[in-house]
């Protein structure tokens, strides 16, 4: 899993000089060629069946209890009064969160120029795009009656009834569906000019056929380039505040509550924070076996992760700030429920899951402090996991903690999960390993269009690279020239 | 609604008399009769339903118009297969139009109208005593009880058994037909064969007299049972009849027979007590005429013109009357006599001579704490001559004789107790009825034993003695609702009419008469032991129609018959039937002092254990019924089963827990029971509820709980020392509906902070020095609402008022509201996982020390905020506000995202997690309230303010172009408040009872800081602690 020893470390920060986000002997050709190669080798790595097998199998479970569900009813599940949100929310929000990092990479870094992004966005926006299938199923099995599901929707209908505007729940559906509408139009646009790479090097006639459809006709144009840095930029754009948003949404199913321990104003920062870190932790677990896997560490190189090690270390710090201003705000409030929210989070029935959620998400990252940690692969793996675990007790404190004791104590109660949630919970695990890895199979898992914009050899070393798709070497632009005069 | 007109009983209208009497208006009215087994019977396809000529037969009954067209196979053969289909799906089968016996209306009844309800008077009768009560009944189908407004033992109350006893009537588990057991074999039988078995059999009985012949009766006061039991003395004038009760409630008479010489029934008049010092007993809650007493209790409780009564109360078992109690000394039972005998020792040193020639004082105890407890109480009882009320509880003797002297040295007899003669046989159920039962049977020559009603072979003491004797009997009858324990030791069972489907007649505890009317047509075709024994006795006319009717004509005389009849029938009491009172009563000198309690000190011989009648099954009657099995035990909250409850000094010393499961141990004989650590009761004790662990309850009450009857001794019915606790190392789960896992420190300390704010209370000094003192509780500021508040627009704005000084905690409103709303039972494991439906409950919080607790109920249902927090947050719009300020749930709309009830700051809101009706018998399909949707899976309900009866009344008052009087709208809960705690009304109406009870010095919402603005505000509740005792 280590990166290969025979690279240059290009974590060194030397002044005066971009340290190289490519390494080793690449140009166009060979990153076209090892890309490209994943999905048209006929024989993938072993542990790649296996994981599927795998995957596939836990998907397979994941049809079979929420088939159990829709046939039984809720019940199935461990919920109760007090306690109407169990597992079903905590891994919503969970899975929306992991989504995050996918968007911050593919549109916050690059609207803020940050060229190391072009290795990992595209990995990390299908994942995105997994993750929210993955979360938005929760919503859709949690309720009572999901077959009524559709209700939720805004259309005029004979009932002449609309849905409650006020309810948070409502303003999720909208947030949900809007970002899995942006991010996968995001992503795909992206992937536009790969696909036809894939197409023009396919082989076969169904991937002709298919690769030839998905790439909607490009040739490569310098017309088609720039309307696609257009649109691109567009999309970057409109995904940029969705990154904020749609968490800060989410955040507002609690937040507009009037429970304690819901009710909380920082809970919009404090869930897009918390968001994007578990969202990067997810990163770096998926991509470190990744790209040992399949040879990629000349493209995704240490550099990247210690780049995204930094990143959920920054974010880590935020959200270990919000659980701390949570409790001032208690103290400092005054009041006696709030107060007791926390205190019965951290001392309660769950306080165990706290203390996971404690040591997962404050004292684990602090590991990232040391460069060490950053630039080894399996500590980083190993980190990063614990992160997503105190991510998902994270919710799972806020929601259940806070629900199995509200403002009567004659109501309060305890939630254990059944076996029905668990195995949802790994089941949707199995659905997004299983889209995943279908993804790397069939898909460039890498924007090689960008990464080539990256490259030494597109002349990035010339002046203030713009970003993506600027090529200062092989075709000039004339406005381009004017602004590049700063280049030595 | 109720009928002005005297026509009301069924069995009231023109009536000939050669008609059968089973026969009567249900069948003429058309009403669904079966007398064939009632439940699912299964189909193989739809074709084979859809064309049996059973089915055509039902099409063209129901259809007339459309049966020729329905009928031509050709062109609406696929149609009608559909409507089989439909039919089939509803269990065309167990549907019950029956076959032979449906006839249409020729003339339609008087004041009968289909759809519109009525309500027929009854009564029902539990121990020996009888409460009044009002059926409602739908096309025929009783749905609902509640009790009569114009019975005294009622007073428009009923308790949750008298409520609970509709499921009992429609109980798929209820025995279907005579059973014969010969040989350990059973055979089922018909009424014909018993008649052709018993009418020889009890002939060649009456020639010996009735020798060999032994009857063994449950308690009843019903006048016909009376009369017949008179008429069987004189034609088998040598058979033994005993009455016998496993919970005997003849102790009030058998102390008044030792110490006046005659068995003489106390009443209790608690509104005019002002000092109530009970003894170990439970007058409000466990007492024949709880009903009544709970209504006068609660009326002296709410500080009204800054005086409320003052409540002493000692004994072992923390009860519904001990949580009620200003002041409280839990003692072991065996002392009670001994605190007993000190008050009346204090009372002589305050001047208060003691009856002469009794040496009480002996007995006194001189143990400090229980010392001081006497002196208050005996200080308060002495200002309060004539005023005060002692009360000693069945599971006592000595103390009811020293009660009865004090209240008579006190003169307190004629005012607060009144001794009445009610004309039974002395002692009506001595507590060894059995065991003269038993002896006749050991002497031999007992032939023939009939056992009417009551359950031996489960709960007598011990049940082992009884079968073997029992067993030695060649001919045992049993009437019974149940195919139970001691019917399987029969050889005839003979099933029980239940008492909403026979005439009867019976008195209440007061001896007030009235008279049972069937609501329907006997479901099973039971008897009654009434018309068993008038049968057995020959008479040509046994029906029970006739015989109470006979009765009738001996009680009022021949004047006037049948209007005395009709309006006893549609008053549910006879006028002036009471029993008489005895103006003075005399001590006599001398005499006997009941044996001084054999339980014997507690430490030295170990544990007491102390039996007591359960919340819910009784004496484990009521084990088969759901509702009540579901119904949380008032203080334990405990569902669906029974524990040893302990205090926690003693679960300490014995080094138990919640949960743990103990072997209690009495000699030979051993019960593995739960512990429940209860504050409040006596250390040194283990109260045993009785009932559990029924083996042929039925369905649902078999295998629950643990049956305790085997620890009763035969001597120590009530407690009995020398009861060893072992641990087993195994646990169970007790299903609470409160407090169900164990608490934290964190969670102790925060509860112990909120309970003073949710539940205000203050003592009656605190209240006359400052009537605004709830006001000045702390509050926080209330929260400012993010969205507008609804447009609360209407002509009526509904709430509702609780008064907390008033609430017992007897959990009657939730029976009411289960029965009325059509609540789904959930069952033991549901309930552990905490999905309880009860759309009101009664939450309890202790305060203060452990071992002496303060307890406080709240009747907690939906509030209907004017700013609904669930309103707010339900994405679908399934629940909304009415312009009449009701918090409404659209069970259509609603998709069941349970946002709404974690939005809930009350948990007021109940999730159909399952279908909890996908498995309903076809009989107790009947009991639904037609008024109200039955909620389907995956859908939020909760309290409505049983709005079906809002819009019921609003459409009766548009009719009439009037305006809704105050009061005239009740929600099920408020109705039934035995202790008139809940009042329901419009706020736009100033005048209004709950306008001026929000506007009461004593009113406050809940979690007002919320800034929900409930509805449903609380009356806060006041203790009137004697100022001269320390609060311990």
């Amino acid at each position: 899993m280590s990166a290969a020893p025979h690279l240059p470390d290009n974590t060194i920060e030397a002044p005066g000089t971009r340290a190289p986000l490519i390494l080793g002997d690449n140009d166009f050709a060979s990153v076209t060629e090892k890309v490209c190669g994943i999905v048209e080798r006929r024989q993938l790595p072993r542990a790649w069946y296996v994981v599927f097998a795998v995957s596939c199998s836990l998907t397979a479970l994941l049809v079979a209890v929420v088939g159990y569900l829709f046939l039984a009813g809720i019940g199935v599940w461990g919920l109760n009064i007090p306690v109407g949100w169990g597992f079903d929310i905590t891994t919503f929000v969970f899975w929306v969160g992991i989504g995050h990092a996918g968007t911050l990479i593919s549109a916050i870094l690059f609207l803020f120029r940050q060229k190391w992004r072009t290795g990992i966005n595209r990995f990390a926006e299908a994942m995105t795009i997994f993750a929210v299938m993955c979360a938005g199923m929760f919503p859709a099995i949690h309720t009572g009656r999901p077959w009524f599901d559709y209700w939720l929707f805004p259309y005029p209908n004979q009932m002449y009834v609309w849905p409650n505007f006020r309810s948070p729940l409502l303003w999720d559906v909208f947030a949900v569906s809007t970002y899995f509408t942006v991010s996968l139009m995001f992503w795909y646009t992206g992937m536009i000019p790969d696909l036809a790479t894939l197409r023009d090097r396919a082989t076969t006639r169904v991937r002709k056929i298919a690769y030839g459809l998905l790439s909607l006709g490009w040739r490569g144009s310098g017309r088609h380039w720039h309307r696609y840095e257009r649109v691109y930029l567009m999309l970057a754009a409109l995904a940029t505040p969705l990154v904020l948003s749609v968490h800060s949404v989410v955040s507002f199913d609690f937040a507009v509550a009037q429970l304690p321990g819901w009710h909380s104003t920082i809970f919009p920062p404090y869930f897009v924070a918390g968001a994007i870190f578990s969202g990067f932790a997810m990163v770096i677990t998926l991509i470190v076996p990744v790209r040992s896997l399949f040879g990629l560490q000349e493209m995704i190189t240490a550099r990247h992760l210690d780049n995204m090690a930094k990143i959920t270390l920054a974010t880590g710090l935020m959200v270990a700030y919000s659980y701390g201003v949570e409790f001032f705000m208690a103290w400092y409030s005054g009041n006696p429920f709030e107060r007791f929210a926390l205190a019965n989070r951290a001392l309660g029935p769950y306080a165990w899951a706290f203390w996971i959620m404690m040591a997962c998400n404050v004292a684990a990252p602090q590991a990232f402090w040391f460069k060490r940690v950053r630039t080894t692969p399996w500590m980083l793996v190993g980190v990063s996991i614990l992160v997503n675990i105190g991510m998902w007790f994270e919710r799972f404190v806020i929601i259940v903690s806070s629900l199995s004791r509200g403002y009567l104590p004659s109501s309060w109660g305890y939630y254990k999960p059944t076996w029905v949630e668990l195995c949802t919970l790994a089941g949707s695990f199995g659905l997004f390993m299983t889209l995943f890895l279908l993804f790397l199979r069939f898909g460039p898992m890498m924007a090689m269009a960008e990464v080539k914009s990256v490259m030494p050899a597109a002349g990035l070393d010339r002046g203030p690279h713009h970003g993506h798709g600027q090529y200062w070497g092989e075709i000039p632009h004339q406005h381009d020239r004017q602004e590049g005069d700063a280049r030595p | 609604m109720r009928q002005g007109s005297g026509d009301r009983g069924p069995g009231s209208g023109e009536r000939s008399e050669a008609h059968e009497p089973q026969l009567d208006d249900h069948e003429a009215a058309g009403e669904v009769v079966n007398r064939t087994r009632v439940g699912k019977e299964h189909w193989r396809s739809l074709d084979e339903l859809a064309d049996t000529p059973e089915f055509r037969t039902v099409v063209e009954k129901e259809f007339p118009g459309l049966a020729e067209e329905l009928l031509s196979p050709q062109t609406r053969r696929a149609f009608l297969k559909v409507m089989g289909a439909s039919l089939g799906v509803a269990g065309l089968a167990g549907c019950r139009w029956p076959k032979e016996t449906i006839l249409p209306f020729a003339n339609r009844p008087e004041d009968r109208i289909p759809g519109v309800p009525q309500q027929y008077a009854t009564a029902m009768e539990l121990g020996g005593a009888a409460v009044g009560l009002l059926v409602t009944s739908y096309d025929g189908r009783p749905v609902k009880i509640e009790g009569n407004p114009l019975h005294p033992a009622s007073r428009g109350a009923a308790g949750a058994f008298a409520q609970a006893s509709l499921l009992e009537l429609y109980d798929p588990d209820r025995s279907t037909h005579v059973v014969r057991r010969d040989g350990g074999q059973m055979f089922p039988a018909s009424w014909d064969e018993f008649a052709a078995f018993a009418g020889p059999h009890f002939a060649a009985l009456r020639a010996k007299k009735g020798a060999g012949l032994a009857v063994l009766s449950e308690d009843s006061s019903s006048p016909s049972l009376a009369r017949l039991r008179s008429r069987f003395a004189e034609m088998f004038p040598e058979a033994t009849w005993v009455s016998w009760e496993a919970i005997p409630r003849d102790d009030g008479r058998l102390a008044a027979a030792r110490l006046f010489g005659e068995p003489l029934r106390p009443l209790l008049r608690f509104d005019r007590a002002d000092v109530v010092l009970c003894l170990d007993a439970d007058p409000i809650f466990d007492h024949p005429a709880a009903v009544a007493h709970a209504r006068d209790f609660a009326a002296r409780r709410r500080g009204e013109g800054g005086t409320m009564s003052r409540v002493y109360s000692t004994g072992a078992v923390m009860s519904l009357t001990a949580a009620a109690a200003d002041h409280r000394l839990a003692v072991a039972s065996s002392r009670v006599a001994g605190v007993a005998a000190r008050v009346l020792v204090e009372l002589e040193m305050l001047g208060v001579p003691a009856p002469a020639g009794r040496e009480f004082a002996q007995l006194a105890t001189a143990e400090p704490g229980e010392a001081a407890f006497a002196a208050a109480a005996a200080a308060d009882l002495a200002a309060a001559r004539g005023r005060g009320l002692v009360v000693a509880g069945p599971r006592q003797t000595a103390a009811h004789d020293i009660a009865a002297a004090i209240n008579l040295a006190l003169g307190n007899v004629g005012a607060t107790v009144a001794y009445v003669r009610d004309g039974l046989p002395a002692p009506a159920s001595a507590s060894d009825g059995l065991d003269t039962f038993l002896a006749a049977v050991e002497r031999g020559g007992v032939g023939t034993a009939l056992v009417l009603g009551g359950n031996p072979a489960y709960a007598a003491v011990p049940s082992q003695r009884f079968l073997d004797r029992f067993a030695r009997v060649p001919v045992r009858i049993h009437v019974s609702l149940f195919d139970d324990e001691t019917s399987r030791a029969s050889t005839w069972h003979l099933p029980r009419a239940h008492y909403l489907e026979a005439w009867g007649d019976v008195r209440s505890w007061d001896g007030t008469y009235s008279v049972q009317q069937p609501l329907i047509e006997a479901l099973y075709g039971g008897r009654t032991p009434t018309e068993v024994v008038a049968s057995l006795l020959g008479d040509a006319n046994a029906a029970g129609y006739e015989v109470v009717r006979a009765t009738f004509k001996g009680l009022g005389g021949p004047d006037g018959f049948e209007e005395a009849w009709r309006r006893t029938l549609n008053d549910g009491v006879l006028a002036g039937s009471a029993f008489p009172e005895v103006k003075t009563v005399v001590a006599q000198t001398g005499g006997v002092i009941a044996a001084a309690p054999a339980a014997g000190d507690g430490a030295a011989t170990g544990l007491e254990a102390v039996f007591v009648a359960d919340a819910s099954v009784y004496d484990g009657r009521f084990a088969n019924n759901a509702w009540l099995q579901e119904m949380p035990d008032p203080l334990t909250k405990i569902t669906w089963d029974n524990a040893a409850l302990l205090s926690p000094g003693t679960a300490a010393a014995v080094g138990v827990k919640h949960g743990d499961v103990v072997r209690v141990r009495r000699g030979d004989k051993a019960a593995e029971i739960a512990v429940y650590v209860m504050p409040g009761h006596a250390d040194g004790t283990v109260v045993l509820p009785l009932g559990y662990g029924r083996t042929a309850a039925g369905r649902v009450g078999d295998g629950v709980g643990v049956d305790t009857y085997v620890l009763r001794a035969p001597g120590g019915l009530h407690f009995v020392g020398g009861v060893a606790l072992e641990k087993t190392g195994r646990t169970h789960t007790l299903a609470c509906t409160q407090d169900q896992q164990a608490i934290d420190r964190v969670g102790y300390e925060a509860r112990g902070q909120r309970i003073a704010e949710i539940v205000r209370e203050g003592t009656l000094a605190e209240f006359v020095a400052d009537p605004e003192f709830v006001r000045k509780q702390d509050e926080l500021p209330a929260m400012l609402p993010i969205f507008s508040s609804p447009q609360l627009t209407g002509e009526h704005q509904w709430a509702m008022s609780i008064d907390l000084a008033a609430c017992i905690g007897c959990n009657a409103c939730m029976i009411a509201c289960q029965a009325e709303n059509n609540i789904a039972v959930v069952g033991r494991e549901q309930v552990i996982r905490g999905r309880v439906m009860h759309w009101i409950r009664v939450d309890r919080y202790f305060s203060g020390k452990p071992e002496t607790p303060r307890v406080a109920f709240q009747p907690m249902a939906c509030q209907q905020c004017e700013n609904a927090p669930c309103e707010q947050v339900c994405p679908v719009a399934a629940t909304m506000h009415s312009d009449e300020g009701l918090n409404e749930q659209v069970y259509n709309r609603c998709v069941g995202t349970r946002y709404c009830s974690n939005n809930c700051p009350y948990k007021v809101r109940r999730f159909n997690f399952f279908n909890y009706f996908k498995n309903v018998p076809q009989s107790e399909k009947m009991a639904f309230n037609p008024e109200v949707t039955v909620r389907g899976r995956g859908v939020m309900e909760k309290c409505s303010f049983c709005i079906q009866r809002i819009e019921a009344v609003k459409i009766a008052a548009k009719n009439d172009r009037r305006p809704i009087r105050d009061g005239e709208i009740v929600p099920a809960c408020a109705q039934t408040c035995p202790a008139q705690a809940i009042v329901f009304g419009d706020i736009k109406d100033a005048a209004s009872r709950v306008s001026r009870l929000r506007a009461d010095h004593r009113s406050y919402s809940v979690l007002g800081e919320l800034n929900t603005k409930p509805r449903t505000t609380y009356l806060a509740k006041l203790r009137n602690p004697s100022p001269k005792v320390e609060e311990g």
